[in-house]
């Protein structure tokens, strides 16, 4: 794509609308990604906090929530239903719009052009369209709150029977309808997203970029877009029986249901089938979630420990077979169901076969820090939190795989603790690591730092607070979505717990008004950066800090190495990047440099013998 | 100052077609989830739709397979440099597409008749509507492709616009005559 000459320049003249608003640049993109995603995080925040205080204070009324609720909150207190919709929409938020739009549209929108070598992406257009569909889905799931009936409230899974008859609970009315449609919206978003990564990454690489030369950052998006490829469709087509069955009649799955005195016409049909079409997406879905956060934190972890990443091929290798493996692996969401023993077998099996790859993950991370120059940079923190969340949550996961431990687990707050941990909170923290190391990038200014350490810390213990505790109310048979534990006499004991939780995630909620203030502070009267803040090696930060249409002025660097060239022996700084010919390290070429270039290993031998470096 | 001048990209269709690929395979996935329901659902109830599928559906697969071998004339014709063959066929193109459309409401209207409606206790009837109603909504999308490549017949992308075109409508014609099979052979 170098076919680009300074002389093809044209004035172009940008407007509000075309630089702001309908802006078909890449780095815009990711920005509005960005700031979209963290409003939806702050919203989702705060729904979760409205929950936790019914979970602590079942009893006891707070007039100012009937100020702000209205009928929501009648007498100071969240009404059951409207308990249900916080929880339902909580969840979609957090995994669809926070971790999978946010997450994946900010980096891999801003990271793949910039770290490849590209102008932009493949289609501009489609990107653009990709925002705005997801902007419209945020908005239609918004506005769910403002309508009579409330929004949906069958849970983030919307099982049927629950989500296909609206007349079931208020939230299946109106509230699941325009869930559907939002998802609709979404699903395209991000198949008009992940298609458009997939292309760029395979036919827009710039020249030396062959696939083994990639930063991971990029492995990992590219492996998370085929995924969304492969699941979203299946998703839809499982949305679409959906809607026909809300809405036309149809029994896909439906049968043999009585509501009050009133025995429903539909037969046939087979709730379970729903919830296989839902989990061949959404097992494969907390790997979108968690993936792009890997590769970010193996990118953040590499740099800020001043060494080579460990095991590069063992990591996409491993990023590969968790890519393969989460298609065969949804029905241990189902073992609950009936399954036929020996199916549940073969799921728990490849299920515990996850945790090779992911092993090897964890302990690369691990070894890439052992003995690192290390920097304890705020997104080094939270890319070393990412790996803290994903083991202790990671190890729950062996538990609940197993189909015999998990037939007692299931649907308790042992499996709430888990997958907060282990895609939730270390998703999340991936993300933050992202904003923190690429903040530079976004906006050409440096965040603050101690603000930025008050955040970590301050996040990391109080995730933990909340979401420790809660495998032991699992482990006590405590299900979860339950309105009140003072209903039932075995959960009351666990009331001061909940407590805890809630008062932690209070706090928790409180320091990202820390990170909320230095973010966009940091915007416009930040410290400006250089352009090469942390001394990396990938492209991006070749790239002038000038927010410029096309990258770079003139030719696109060519690439000659890879990107972990850090403290290599015999180098006079402690990085090279990706862009510096072997011609110019002389002094720090190994021999599988040359990667079998006869000639220039000829040229290096002759450069050893005169400066009389021993072999 | 310079860095703030758009750069004039020159237009590369590669990535481009590959777009139009990748969807492609997004598309058969979602029809593979319709077609995985019914064959865990027909597995577990022991039963299938259990019609003789209307004869229309036959003649109307016949007029899509017609319609394929055209654009694939009209491609032949562009590359011949011949553009009022390549506007003739794609012409034809058009209308066998529209006359596919019509004989699938047909189709419908005598499934409907027959008794076999949407709205049915056995799913594995209203799926025939669902999978033959999406697949039309694809021909649709097919024919905005097909008016896009003769729009900009003489255009300088019309190869692009032509080769867009064929890739998503003889995907549409296999997609077809996998869902056509496959309600045969499950019935």
């Amino acid at each position: 794509m170098s076919t680009i000459s300074v002389h093809d320049t044209h004035q172009h003249h940008e407007t509000f609308l075309s630089k702001y608003v309908f802006s078909m640049d890449h780095k815009m993109i990711a920005k509005q990604f960005l700031i979209t995603g963290i409003i939806m995080a702050v919203i989702a925040m705060g729904l979760s906090i409205l929950f936790r205080i019914q979970l602590a204070w079942p009893d006891k009324s707070f007039p100012i929530l009937e100020t702000f609720l209205g009928k929501w909150a009648e007498g100071g207190r969240i009404r059951p239903d409207f308990y249900l919709s916080l929880v339902t929409i909580h969840g979609t938020i957090m995994v669809f719009f926070v971790l999978t739009a946010g997450l994946s549209g900010t980096f891999s929108n801003l990271l793949i052009p910039l770290q490849l070598g590209a102008r932009d992406m493949a289609s501009p257009f489609l990107n653009m369209l990709s925002y705005w569909f997801f902007f419209m889905a945020c908005t239609i799931m918004m506005s769910s709150f403002f309508i009579q009936t409330g929004p949906a409230s069958a849970g983030w899974t919307v099982y049927p029977p629950l989500s296909a008859l609206p007349k079931a609970i208020s939230g299946s009315g109106l509230g699941m309808t325009l869930w559907l449609i939002s998802m609709v919206l979404f699903v395209a978003s991000s198949l008009m997203g992940g298609i458009n990564y997939v292309t760029t990454i395979l036919n827009m690489r710039t020249k030396g970029m062959d696939l083994w030369k990639m930063p991971l950052t990029i492995w990992a998006f590219f492996l998370t877009a085929i995924l969304g490829i492969l699941s979203f469709p299946v998703l839809v087509a499982g949305v679409i029986l959906l809607v026909f069955d809300r809405s036309f009649g149809t029994s896909f799955y439906l049968s043999d249901i009585v509501m009050g005195t009133e025995i429903l016409s539909n037969q046939g049909g087979s709730p379970i089938l729903w919830q296989h079409l839902f989990w061949f997406l959404g097992h494969p879905e907390v790997y979108i979630v968690i993936m792009p956060a890997m590769g970010i934190a193996s990118e953040v972890i590499s740099v800020n420990s001043r060494k080579p990443i460990f095991g590069y091929h063992a990591m996409v290798y491993s990023l590969i077979g968790i890519t393969i493996l989460s298609f065969i692996v949804w029905g241990h969401h189902m073992f609950v169901t009936g399954m036929n023993p020996w199916l549940g077998g073969v799921f728990m099996i490849t299920t515990l076969i996850i945790a090779v790859p992911s092993a090897v993950k964890t302990f690369n991370w691990l070894a890439t820090l052992w003995r690192g120059n290390i920097r304890f940079t705020p997104a080094m923190l939270f890319a070393i939190g990412l790996v803290s969340f994903f083991i202790s949550g990671g190890l729950t996961g062996i538990w609940l795989g197993n189909a015999a431990l998990d037939i007692n687990l299931h649907d308790t707050y042992f499996v709430v603790a888990h997958f907060h941990l282990v895609m939730g909170s270390a998703a999340i923290f991936g993300m933050l690591a992202g904003v923190y190391h690429w903040f530079p990038r976004l906006f050409g200014r440096l965040m603050d730092r101690r603000l930025g350490y008050l955040h970590f810390w301050v996040t990391f213990i109080c995730a933990y607070l909340v979401f420790f505790p809660l495998h032991f109310l699992g482990l006590d048979g405590v299900p979860r979505r339950y309105y009140a534990f003072t209903e039932f006499e075995f959960m009351q004991k666990w009331l001061t717990v909940n407590v805890l939780v809630t008062w932690a995630a209070i706090v928790a909620a409180l320091a990202q008004v820390a990170f909320l203030f230095n973010f966009f502070y940091s915007i416009f009267k930040g410290e400006k950066s250089t352009q090469n803040p942390w001394q990396a090696n990938t492209l991006e930060w070749t790239a002038p800090v000038e927010r410029i249409h096309g990258n770079w002025p003139g030719e696109i660097p060519t690439v000659y190495r890879w990107p972990y060239d850090y403290s290599k022996p015999g180098a006079e700084t402690d990085f090279i990047q990706q862009n510096t010919p072997l011609s110019e390290t002389m002094s720090s070429n190994m021999p599988h440099d040359f990667e079998g270039n006869v000639e220039a290993e000829e040229i290096q031998k002759a450069w050893d013998a005169e400066n009389k470096i021993v072999e | 100052m310079e860095f703030t001048t758009a750069q004039n990209v020159i237009f590369d269709a590669k990535p481009k077609k590959f777009i139009v690929w990748l969807f492609v395979v997004s598309s058969t996935i979602m029809f593979g989830g319709f077609t995985s329901y019914y064959i865990v659902f027909a597995a577990s109830k022991g039963k299938g739709h259990g019609l003789v599928l209307p004869d229309m559906f036959m003649y109307s697969s016949l007029v899509l397979v017609t319609s394929s071998i055209t654009l694939f004339l009209a491609s032949r014709a562009l590359k011949n440099g011949e553009i009022s063959r390549q506007r003739l066929f794609l012409w034809a193109t058009l209308v066998l597409g529209l006359v596919f459309g019509y004989m699938q409401f047909s189709a419908w209207s005598a499934l409907y008749q027959s008794g076999a409606a949407l709205v049915n206790n056995n799913a594995a009837i209203s799926m025939i509507y669902i999978v033959s109603g999406f697949h039309l909504l694809h021909i649709f999308a097919g024919l905005c492709f097909i008016l896009n490549s003769l729009i900009g017949i003489s255009g300088e992308k019309a190869i692009y616009k032509q080769e867009i075109a064929s890739i998503f409508w003889h995907f549409i014609d296999i997609l077809w005559i996998y869902l056509y099979v496959f309600l045969l052979l499950n019935s």
